[in-house]
């Protein structure tokens, strides 16, 4: 498996590496996101998860999936990263500080090597995928058109799945949120 | 017609009909442009105490005779007079220096109370910041001296009644000296 | 003439990049200086739009309380805008000495930047788009997100419980705001089929009858989504009477207190800025872009007209600043979910049951009622809420 990728690489590595476009955000991605797990301050540990989010965001404009990648910055920058922000502005930072979980035992090299572990999982399963054996549509072939009508088309029931899910959600929290006195 | 909103379009009217009518109507903007129109005070408005002369000469007109009640019944004691002397040394009527410090007069006006000649009245002038705290805040008598016809033109109604007071009395003075000369020509007559 | 006039911009440009290219300088280099050329030209239009709207706004606002505006500096006092960019850059930069410097510092930054970016995608004119997109509106409300995030980084960063309570209730406005926004936005998008603004402004082109613009404020469901989307401009913008983030009796300004001098400054532009974004949003969406309203008035050039447009809903921000009072935050997020939120969903059901009934007089019929009804509903609940009862006790017993 590790041989597969280092051949993708090194059979043209100036097509690899010439997109700075992709390669570019992907180093800040990857820098933000090492960063919000070992920042010290929990509120610098969120800015840098949106900025990975950010980052993340671009590499999907990078790579032609324009209309992923503004509904990636649209919902994570701008809902996703707000929720983390509100939990963490509604909770007392102070008592996270202190906390002890089951896995507190295992140290930053115990978390390190389990983290390797599911990067290795997922790496197995990207590459045993049909992903990157055949060649994409061009991105001109995808505009938000198609996207709308392949989601109301073959993945109409993963749509209203979703459309329920959250609609679950949204009551559930204006459940918690209500006040417990009867009028 | 009260549909929901309604409120907020007749709001908005109002907002447009200020809007324009500031430009037409003369009478919305109640704004002073300050150093380009001065405000109008009113008559009995007061800021420091002057001096009063009548006539033309501020020196021959000055009705204060330098009695220096002012400046013994001053609170702060702002008022420092020196009376002259003519050229025999005798004191005359007339005060020599008149200063008054208005950095430190209240304005509370019992200058103008006691004094027997009407010769010192309160100003109306405000405009009277300068850079230097003393030197300029000391006002003497040629910056105080001001004429009769100064004072109409600021308090008319308190000028017309201290120039009738101010006439009657002058009467009066008259009256009583020609009766005392009539009185005393008499016996030189009788003599004669 | 007029012609000359229309496509002056980008003759300037050609002629002077043809310039370039016969004293031979490189292609790249051409490349980036047309891009730097229209990047310049809008960035120096907007700058000088915000110092005159600084200006006269305020004499506006005066003018509708009966009193004059500034009127020292300059004529008419329009050179104000120099005054006040002189107070603000020569004042002391304060920071707290327990504030997070880095965050405090990038706040404005990050502020800023969306703000400007967002005029990348709008239709300054025929042909006038800086950045041809194809999901240009969803640009707009990604981009405009990122606004959020520097709120919460303003709020956070000044180590002040007073600047994290406003920097919360402004997060809260800005996100309860932008659904009726962005529903709004999808439902012009619907009709005109495609997210690009050049579409949806050329889907409104066209006049009926001859001399009728075909503009989308001027159907039922476009008027009810305007004027949705216009009202969640104003909270999105935190203009009055949405402006509880930075009102100055408000928590002392909220998640601004801790800033003094150019930074501030910077917030105040930040605003101005992504106003007048949101304005040009609402000009592409719903007032027909550049085209003229009369098949006549189509001498004047069209980036006049979308310069003109864009001025006039300004004008009434402004106008409606002077107008209403500030509204209380809970009021404020009940209007947007149970008000503004629904009107959006009627207005999404009737635009489509307008396309969808032919769009004939029917339609129209048709549009008017699925508006019109929820409108009445939600309105009178809205108001009979607030109406005084009689007092009951709940613990007297």
């Amino acid at each position: 498996m590790m041989c597969a990728f280092f051949n993708t690489v090194c059979a043209d590595p100036l097509k690899f590496l010439g997109n700075w476009f992709v390669v570019l955000p992907a180093i800040v991605l990857l820098l933000a996101a090492g960063a919000s797990v070992v920042a010290r301050n929990l509120i610098h540990a969120a800015l840098f998860l949106t900025l990975s989010f950010i980052a993340l965001g671009v590499v999907f404009i990078a790579l032609g999936a324009e209309f992923v990648g503004l509904v990636q910055l649209l919902v994570y920058v701008g809902a996703v990263a707000m929720v983390i922000v509100f939990a963490i502005l509604l909770t007392h930072p102070a008592q996270l500080e202190k906390s002890r979980t089951p896995f507190s035992g295992l140290g930053p090299a115990g978390g390190a090597a389990v983290g390797f572990a599911v990067l290795a999982v997922l790496l197995a399963f990207i590459f045993a995928s049909p992903l990157g054996k055949k060649p994409l549509p061009p991105s001109a072939a995808a505009p938000v058109a198609a996207i709308g009508e392949a989601l109301m088309g073959d993945y109409v029931v993963a749509l209203i799945a979703l459309g329920v899910l959250l609609t679950a959600a949204l009551v559930g929290a204006a459940v918690l949120a209500m006040d417990d006195k009867k009028p | 017609m009260n549909f929901p909103g309604s409120g907020i379009v007749k709001g908005l009217a109002v907002t447009a009909r200020n809007m324009v009518g500031s430009y037409f109507e003369k009478d919305r903007l109640t704004t002073e442009q300050y150093p380009e129109e001065r405000p109008k005070l009113p008559e009995n408005s007061r800021s420091f105490p002057f001096l009063i002369y009548d006539g033309q000469d501020p020196e021959s007109g000055m009705r204060c005779v330098a009695c220096k009640i002012c400046e013994k019944e001053c609170p702060p004691q702002c008022i420092f007079i020196i009376q002259d002397r003519d050229a025999a040394g005798k004191p005359i009527k007339r005060p020599k220096v008149f200063d008054i410090d208005i950095s430190v007069c209240m304005c509370c006006q019992i200058c103008v109370e006691v004094c027997p000649f009407e010769s010192i009245r309160m100003d109306q002038e405000y405009e009277l910041s300068s850079f230097d705290r003393f030197a300029p805040l000391l006002l003497d008598k040629a910056r105080l001296l001001k004429s009769n016809a100064y004072y109409h033109s600021i308090h008319p109604t308190e000028a017309a009644e201290t120039d009738a007071q101010l006439e009657v009395e002058r009467k009066k003075k008259e009256a009583a000296a020609s009766a005392k000369a009539a009185k005393s020509d008499k016996p030189t007559e009788a003599a004669a | 003439m007029m012609d000359l006039l229309e496509g002056a911009p980008i003759q300037l440009q050609a002629w002077f990049l043809g310039l370039l290219r016969s004293f031979g300088t490189p292609e790249w280099i051409l490349a980036v200086l047309s891009a730097l050329i229209i990047i310049g030209t809008i960035i120096g239009v907007f700058l000088v739009l915000f110092a005159l709207t600084s200006v006269l706004e305020r004499k506006i606002l005066a003018r509708a309380q009966n009193r004059y505006g500034p009127n020292r500096v300059g004529p008419f006092g329009l050179f104000q805008p120099v005054a006040d960019g002189i107070k603000m850059i020569t004042k002391e930069d304060l920071v707290p000495r327990t504030a997070d410097k880095v965050v405090h510092f990038l706040a404005p930054v990050v502020m800023l930047i969306p703000a400007l970016l967002v005029l990348a995608i709008l239709p300054y004119g025929r042909g006038m788009v800086p950045a041809e997109m194809d999901s240009g509106i969803l640009f707009f409300f990604a981009v405009g997100a990122g606004t959020e995030v520097a709120v919460f980084m303003a709020g956070w960063a000044s180590n002040n419980k007073y600047s994290v309570l406003g920097a919360m209730r402004a997060i809260a406005q800005m996100i309860s705001y932008e659904l009726p926004l962005v529903i709004s936005a999808i439902i012009t998008a619907m009709v005109a089929g495609s997210l690009s603004p050049s579409a949806i402004v050329a889907a409104q082109g066209g006049f009926a009858f001859g001399f009728v613009p075909q503009w989308f404020v001027l159907t039922p469901w476009g008027f009810t989504a305007g004027l949705v989307f216009y009202i969640a401009a104003l909270a999105e913008a935190n203009r009055s009477p949405f402006d509880l983030p930075e009102g100055e009796s408000e928590l002392v300004a909220g998640h601004l207190t801790e800033y003094s001098g150019f930074k501030y400054a910077t917030f105040f532009m930040a605003e101005y800025i992504g106003m007048f974004a949101i304005c040009g949003m609402f000009v592409t969406l719903f007032l027909g872009g550049w085209q003229a309203p009369v098949p006549a008035l189509t001498i004047i050039p069209s980036w006049c007209w979308f310069l003109g447009k864009i001025c006039f809903v300004a004008f009434t921000m402004v106008w409606v600043r002077a107008t209403l009072p500030r509204l209380r935050i809970d009021h404020m997020l009940a209007f947007a979910w149970k008000f503004l939120l629904p009107m959006g969903f009627a207005a999404f059901l009737s635009a489509a049951c307008w396309h969808y009934a032919g769009r004939g007089p029917a339609a129209w019929i048709l549009s008017l009622a699925i508006i019109g009804i929820p409108y009445l509903l939600l309105g009178n609940s809205f108001t009979n809420r607030f109406a005084v009862s009689r007092r009951t006790y709940q613990f007297s017993e």
